[in-house]
């Protein structure tokens, strides 16, 4: 015998795939129209930004599906650009597959990064996630990045460092924003379909609790690891693509305050929605360069941006845009027709 | 059919189940006993939330000790629990979707099991209905639609109605009664509630202390004397 | 042997201070169940207001009060502000909302100070003993003297508060189970604000000795206290001697790895892999943060 379904199944579904067409529209409409509004050196702040949108995407995944806390994006973001150059000077590979390589790395130790995660969660993952975050500034800081020279680390001496060669159809700086801008459409898709289906839903409910994800079947180890590996994979894509756009990556920027300002940004600009990245990213990049051009100190960003994660954390769970989304909401509710939704 | 034998549990030296054994055969069998008695501590054992220290359960034939926790899941064990678990932002068929994620099920046919068994329980309407929205008799009711879907065979239920008022508690009941014919499963149900025990359930186990009290048709253990005076309270 | 006793030495200055460092960790996760992501930005900013106090020919005396009040009374601040209005979530964004805090402190006291770096030279820095421990000639000067015979110190009366007197019990009595301690009739917050205030002391001559044992910049000294928590983490968060333990066999290790070959360059990094090693090693029992 067929149920009849309500029809506000329908209408949800309908509203799923149209704020889904949003998402991939709104990435792929900046993408479009920022190279036509903005001066070169904005171009390139931007690309940076969106770059590091891709990594933020990552940690909000950890933190809004798991309620996990990773301290080290930033040094998983490094080593993916690490591996991105290496490839990109020294095996010449196309750009594209030394972006999925650096993701893939990336990947792997994110989900490493995760397997103590099981038995030792909240803190003690903050601080492993901190303390890898440490360890790699060390190394990074002696190693440095690849710059087209030979042997394991791919250093030149003496001579001029490389810059990593872009990808043939985005040779100029604002062809390469909107090459990122197609990537963070791709990691974001990704994410929400995870978001939508079985792992969405199986971590919903270890987000519940243990009991209620065992109770439903769900095998907790392969959900996490699986999720620290998706994160992993946005920061080394994110590091590719950074070190596309900036052509070199110093050594001596990965530090482990890096992981944890990506990260208190990240909350501040909203876990649970895909445009909280994006605004993590502006904060991370865009907003720095905002206030130097006014010749403000960066460093009352940093009080700020401090002052913000308190106000995220005590007042305002969903950050800047679970704000702005329940705003929308709110004001798409009172036109009239709204009421006709049997749910919302 | 559920057959326990000479099952003991025991939390350091405090012995909650002590060599119980029982053969529970009725499509709903009800697990009554004072506070403390160990039916929470035997619906964790089957579940796998806790070892026993010896003894095996049997459900259907298999081995139910022998598989872990999430292995039982698939093999068609279902819980709820005291304080419900329901998913608080995913929605009520999302909720119950979540199952079938896990256990074996025919390909295409997932809309269709969701949709019955919350029409079942009556929350079909509300399917779109996010789980921080729902009160307390639909959240109870969510949590017995997602242990209707993907083949189960054992429902444990742990105090489903506590909490919901006369009108809802006789909903439960008729859901409760009919699981039998709507799925196969078999249900195992403790409740404080006699009058739901007494019109859902067929057979009975009576436990005090972790020891078997009393077992058999339920007005026949309702009546047992020893049992009104461990828990129903003598006149 | 001998060669590695200047190292060992060395390492025992630093070491002393992570120990330190570790201990006033401890010791407020244990009452408050706040884990201090700020203790070293905290530490920093009291390190510079003795410079300043310094560089305008205060005593030295005053000016490791007045940082160490600083500290204090930052700390106090936010166990007394911030961290009520956060006690009823779970304990990782408890510990969390202390990089915000962090944040504050940091960017406050690099943007009112400067960023350049500078050298918190205090005048015990001028003397120093000399003593020969084998055949090995070690100098220790005042200041290291000073902040190891602090270090002893300020651990041994924090073991002994904890266990002999009133505060201290009520302390354990919090660390073990608040709810409960505040149904006994622990009064909380009163509690709550010495384990603040002493660990903003920690926090204080902690950031006074790194500034001066490494150098005066805030970014930097925030950075250094990540080895401290390597120290908590030995300590699984919960036992003082073992923190200490670990906070100087950290000091000393990290000391002796510039004489390995090859490994010299990333000898900053042995207080992390130590803390992975130990995490690891600790994966069965470790209690759950």
């Amino acid at each position: 015998m067929q149920e009849v379904l309500p029809a506000s199944l329908a209408e949800a579904s309908r509203r799923a795939r149209i704020s889904l067409a949003v998402m991939v529209g709104s990435v792929l409409l900046i993408g479009l129209v920022v190279p036509w509004l903005a001066n070169a050196y904005w171009i390139k702040t931007l690309t940076s930004s969106l770059a590091l949108s891709i990594a933020a995407a990552g940690v909000a995944l950890l933190y809004g599906q798991l309620g996990l806390v990773s301290l080290c994006q930033y040094a998983l973001l490094g080593a993916g650009g690490w591996i991105a150059l290496r490839a990109g000077h020294g095996l010449g590979w196309p750009f594209e597959l030394s972006v999925l390589a650096g993701g893939l790395l990336s990947c792997v130790v994110g989900m490493l990064a995760g397997l103590p995660a099981l038995r030792l969660k909240g803190l003690y993952l903050a601080l492993v996630t901190m303390m890898m975050a440490g360890g790699f500034q060390v190394v990074i800081n002696v190693t440095g990045f690849p710059d087209g020279g030979a042997g394991w680390l791919g250093r030149v001496f003496g001579s001029e460092r490389l810059m990593m060669p872009r990808p043939a159809l985005a040779l100029s700086d604002a062809a390469y924003f909107r090459y990122v801008a197609v990537w963070l459409a791709v990691v974001l898709v990704l994410i929400e379909l995870h978001r939508r289906t079985r792992a969405g839903r199986s971590w919903a409910l270890i987000r519940r609790g243990e009991a209620a994800a065992v109770a439903a079947g769900v095998n907790i180890l392969r959900y996490q690891t699986w999720a620290f590996g998706l994160a992993g994979f946005c920061a080394g894509v994110a590091g590719a693509l950074l070190a596309g756009g900036v052509g070199q990556l110093d050594g001596r920027a990965f530090t482990a305050g890096d992981s944890v300002m990506l990260f208190a940004l990240t909350v501040v600009g909203g876990v649970y929605h895909w445009a909280g990245a994006l605004i993590a990213g502006l904060l991370l990049r865009a907003v720095p360069a905002l206030l130097t051009d006014f010749g403000v100190n960066g460093y009352l960003a940093m009080i700020f941006f401090g002052l913000a994660l308190l106000h995220a954390l005590i007042t305002a769970p969903s950050g800047i845009a679970g704000q702005l989304a329940g705003l929308i909401e709110s004001v798409r509710k009172r036109l009239p027709g709204a009421g006709k939704d049997a749910a919302s | 059919m559920i057959r326990i034998s000479d099952l003991t549990v025991a939390f350091g030296g405090v012995k909650a189940i002590d060599a119980l054994t029982a053969e529970l055969d009725a499509p709903v069998c009800g697990l009554i006993g004072p506070n403390g008695a160990g039916k929470t501590t035997l619906v964790n054992v089957l579940s796998g939330l806790v070892l026993p220290r010896s003894g095996t359960v049997a459900v259907d034939g298999a081995d139910l000790l022998g598989l872990k926790p999430i292995e039982r899941v698939r093999f068609g064990l279902r819980r709820s629990f005291q304080t419900e678990q329901v998913v608080e932002d995913l929605s009520v068929w999302d909720n119950v979707r979540a199952l079938l994620d896990h256990v074996p099920h025919a390909r295409g046919d997932v809309a269709a099991q969701v949709a019955r068994a919350l029409a079942r329980t009556g929350l079909l309407d509300a399917a779109t209905v996010l789980g921080h929205q729902l009160n307390l008799f639909q959240r109870r009711m969510l949590e017995i639609a997602k242990s209707l879907v993907g083949g189960p065979k054992l429902l444990l239920l742990d105090e489903p109605g506590a909490g919901l008022t006369e009108q809802e508690a006789g909903a439960l009941r008729r859901v409760i009664g009919s699981v039998h014919a709507f799925c196969g499963a078999q249900v195992l149900l403790i409740d404080h509630d006699v009058d739901l025990i007494a019109a859902t359930c067929t057979q009975t186990l009576v436990l005090d202390f972790g020891r078997r009290l009393a077992l058999g048709p339920t007005r026949e253990v309702l009546d047992d004397p020893a049992v009104r005076k461990a828990y129903l309270g003598t006149e | 042997m001998e060669d590695y006793l200047p190292f060992v030495i060395s390492g025992l200055g630093l070491g002393a201070v992570y120990a330190l460092s570790g201990v006033g960790l401890v010791v407020l996760y244990r009452s408050s169940g706040v884990l201090n992501f700020a203790f070293g930005a905290i530490g920093a900013i009291g390190a510079y207001v003795a410079w300043s106090m310094l560089e305008a020919d205060w005593p030295q005396g005053l000016a490791w009060c007045a940082a160490i009040v600083t500290s204090m009374l930052l700390s106090l601040a936010y166990g007394r502000l911030l961290a009520p209005r956060l006690s009823h979530r779970d304990p990782t964004i408890r510990s969390i909302a202390t990089l915000g805090f962090a944040l504050v402190v940091v960017g406050f006291t690099e943007w009112y100070w400067g960023e350049q770096p500078r050298r918190l030279v205090l005048p015990t820095d001028a003397g120093a003993i000399d003593f020969v421990l084998g055949e090995v000639d070690v100098r220790l000067t005042h200041t290291r003297a000073l902040g190891l015979a602090l270090a002893v110190l300020m651990m041994g009366g924090v073991g002994l508060l904890l266990s002999k007197t009133r505060v201290g019990l009520k302390m354990r009595a919090l660390a073990n189970d608040r709810d409960l301690s505040a149904l006994l009739g622990i009064r909380v917050l009163g509690v709550d604000t010495v384990a603040w205030v002493l660990s903003g002391a920690f926090a204080g001559v902690c950031g006074l000795l790194l500034a001066n044992i490494v150098r005066l910049q805030a970014t930097l000294l925030t950075f250094l206290v990540i080895p401290a928590f390597a120290a908590a983490i030995i300590g699984r968060l919960h036992s003082l001697p073992a923190t200490v333990a670990g906070g100087i066999a950290i000091g000393v290790l990290e000391a002796l790895a510039i004489t390995v070959p090859g490994f010299a360059a990333f000898r900053t990094a042995t207080p992390f892999l130590i803390a992975l090693a130990m995490i690891v090693f600790y994966r069965t029992g470790t209690r759950q943060a």
